[in-house]
């Protein structure tokens, strides 16, 4: 049964040219959990093509945008003059994290192992199709597309997967109240009915 | 592929009534009685439990998440807890692990149960369907009388389980497999020597190994097509380590392969669960305290019964999780019904599409 590599750190760092940020963990059972962040979107396909040819299966792709990290109580004395100019964190690869950004895992199976893909956008910003590489990657990618204003570039068939075309777009990026979600309606009409027959019996 | 215009035909299956209570819409291109193209549309039941699941509690999501399908319906949380589990570093009780899996290998020997006796149904060999749902019944008192419920068992909680079983359940749970297992052994041959079951199951809705492959498929329908994955096996949880796991595999990759690789894990389920039932050790069912999960992330993923379900979790120190996400196995296994379903005839349909038993609600969430 195939498993990560001992050297897996070494591929991606060979496969990723704007460098990786990577760790992983070992459960006592014995399999391995591993995540690999890439400083740049443009890495994505070079590690896919790498993990593919190590035998590794697309198992699920999740999108969603970090919060903005919450602002620390000011401790110290102000100091004179000028406030600092606040800073907007960034990501290792340089990518804002100010709530608006998104994260895009793809999370890797190799036998009993997971390897998880970290890579970041910015609001606007697209990433690279993964459909070339693992076939299974077309309904994740749908359904990112349709949860978040994300592009996926290259997507050979972008229609909507689960929510209706006349639903607006990122869907996961808006509050919506839940009577708005299940679509429920009501009508006074079975009201007005009863009101009707209620003068009607008197 | 893609059919000439001119030749082909458009049928529409579905939304309702393709061999299931569930909607999935099937926009199929026939030329005469063969399919030529199949477009599958989703999203009929398309819940946004995703969205909910951030507003809700890591203790309120176990009991949601227990609610997203039925059939499947622990092995939900049981992922779930798995991965706030990882993300706290808790170890469960010994007894607990052993009894994840007695709650696991119930529900999937009623599931399998029900998805042998609907292709049975839907090649009109109705007594062979009811036969099989009252054997399921066997498992469903069981669960009934274990959990208190026939399909939501409640039985996961972050740190354990929440049931017990003692000598005199153990005792019934025992007599009820012994009731099961004869049943299941004359199912099993009733699908291999059946001449009309197997005319319609042998050789039709194939799958190959490549095409298994490319699709990322799991669970049964992998291990039809030759691909030997089990996550119980590839990568043990809960006392899977300890009990002595096998997983079928057959080389065909027909409707008839995976009806079997399903009956056949149904005596293997039941094998695990004598085994679990003789080893299981005393002590706690589940923490004392509940715990806190400090941020973090995580990767859950178990063999429910139709495969690899995969939990992504992501924590970040509140009371909800900044991320819940879940791929359940149906949702790569549907992929797969391109590649049945091309060439096969449109009375086979229903039943190429049930052999994937497929979970909508699930794919949906």
């Amino acid at each position: 049964m195939i498993r990560l590599p001992d050297d897996i750190e070494t591929k991606l760092a060979a496969a990723a040219a704007g460098g990786i940020e990577y760790s992983s963990t070992k459960s006592k059972q014995g399999s391995t959990t591993a995540w690999c962040g890439l400083a740049t979107t443009d890495d994505l396909l070079s590690v896919g093509k790498m993990l593919l040819d190590l035998g590794a299966r697309l198992a699920m792709a999740s999108a969603m945008q970090p919060p903005a990290p919450e602002e620390e109580d000011e401790t110290e004395e102000p100091s004179e003059g000028e406030p600092p100019e606040k800073e907007i964190p960034k990501t290792f690869g340089g990518t804002p994290i100010d709530g608006k950004s998104y994260e895009i895992d793809y999370h890797f199976v190799l036998g009993g192992d997971f390897l998880t893909i970290v890579v970041f956008a910015p609001a606007g910003g697209s990433v690279p199709s993964l459909t070339p590489y693992f076939r299974a990657a077309d309904w994740p990618e749908r359904e990112m597309m349709e949860n978040y204003a994300i592009q996926v570039r290259g997507h050979p068939d972008p229609r909507r997967l689960f929510l209706d075309p006349s639903i607006e777009t990122a869907a996961l990026e808006r509050l919506i109240p839940y009577s708005t979600l299940v679509n429920a309606a009501s009508t006074k009409g079975l009201w007005d009915r009863v009101i009707a027959a209620k003068r009607g019996a008197s | 592929m893609n059919a000439e215009p001119g030749k082909t035909y458009t049928i529409p299956v579905g939304p309702l009534h393709v061999a299931l209570e569930e909607p999935m819409y099937f926009h199929i291109d026939v030329e005469g009685e063969t399919v030529r193209h199949v477009d599958i549309r989703a999203g009929h039941v398309h819940r946004g439990v995703e969205y909910l699941a951030t507003k809700r509690s890591i203790y309120q999501n176990v009991v949601l998440v227990e609610r997203i399908c039925a059939l499947c319906s622990n092995s939900h949380p049981e992922t779930f807890v798995m991965a706030c589990e990882q993300i706290a570093g808790i170890e469960i009780p010994e007894r607990a692990a052993y009894l994840r899996v007695v709650a696991a290998e119930i529900k999937r020997i009623a599931s399998h149960l029900f998805n042998v006796g609907i292709l049975a149904h839907l090649t009109g060999y109705d007594t062979l369907f009811m036969h099989a749902m009252q054997v399921r019944e066997i498992m469903q008192d069981a669960k009934e009388t274990l959990y208190g419920n026939r399909m939501d068992i409640g039985a996961m909680c972050v740190g354990g389980v929440r049931y017990d079983l003692d000598a005199e359940l153990i005792a019934y749970l025992r007599a009820a497999l012994d009731k099961v297992a004869p049943e299941a052994d004359v199912l099993a041959e009733t699908f291999k020597r059946n001449r009309s079951l197997l005319r319609r199951t042998k050789g039709v809705g194939i799958l190959t190994k490549e095409q298994a492959v490319a699709c990322a498929t799991v669970g049964p329908v992998a291990r039809a097509s030759g691909l030997p994955y089990d996550v119980r096996i590839a990568a043990p949880y809960a006392a899977y380590d300890k009990l002595k796991v096998t997983a079928p595999t057959l080389v065909d990759g027909d409707v008839w392969s995976r009806a079997m690789i399903r009956l056949t894990e149904i005596g293997l389920s039941i094998d695990l669960l004598r085994q679990t039932l003789r080893d299981l050790p005393e002590g706690p069912i589940h923490l004392s305290e509940r715990p806190d999960i400090p941020a973090g992330r995580a990767m859950g993923k178990c063999e429910a019964p139709r495969g690899e379900l995969v939990y992504y979790l992501k924590t970040n120190g509140a009371d909800q999780p900044e991320r819940l996400k879940w791929r359940v196995p149906s949702f790569p296994n549907w992929d797969a019904l391109t590649f049945m379903l091309e060439g096969a005839k449109i009375a086979d349909i229903a039943i190429i599409v049930n052999s994937i038993d497929p979970c909508v609600s699930c794919t949906e969430r």
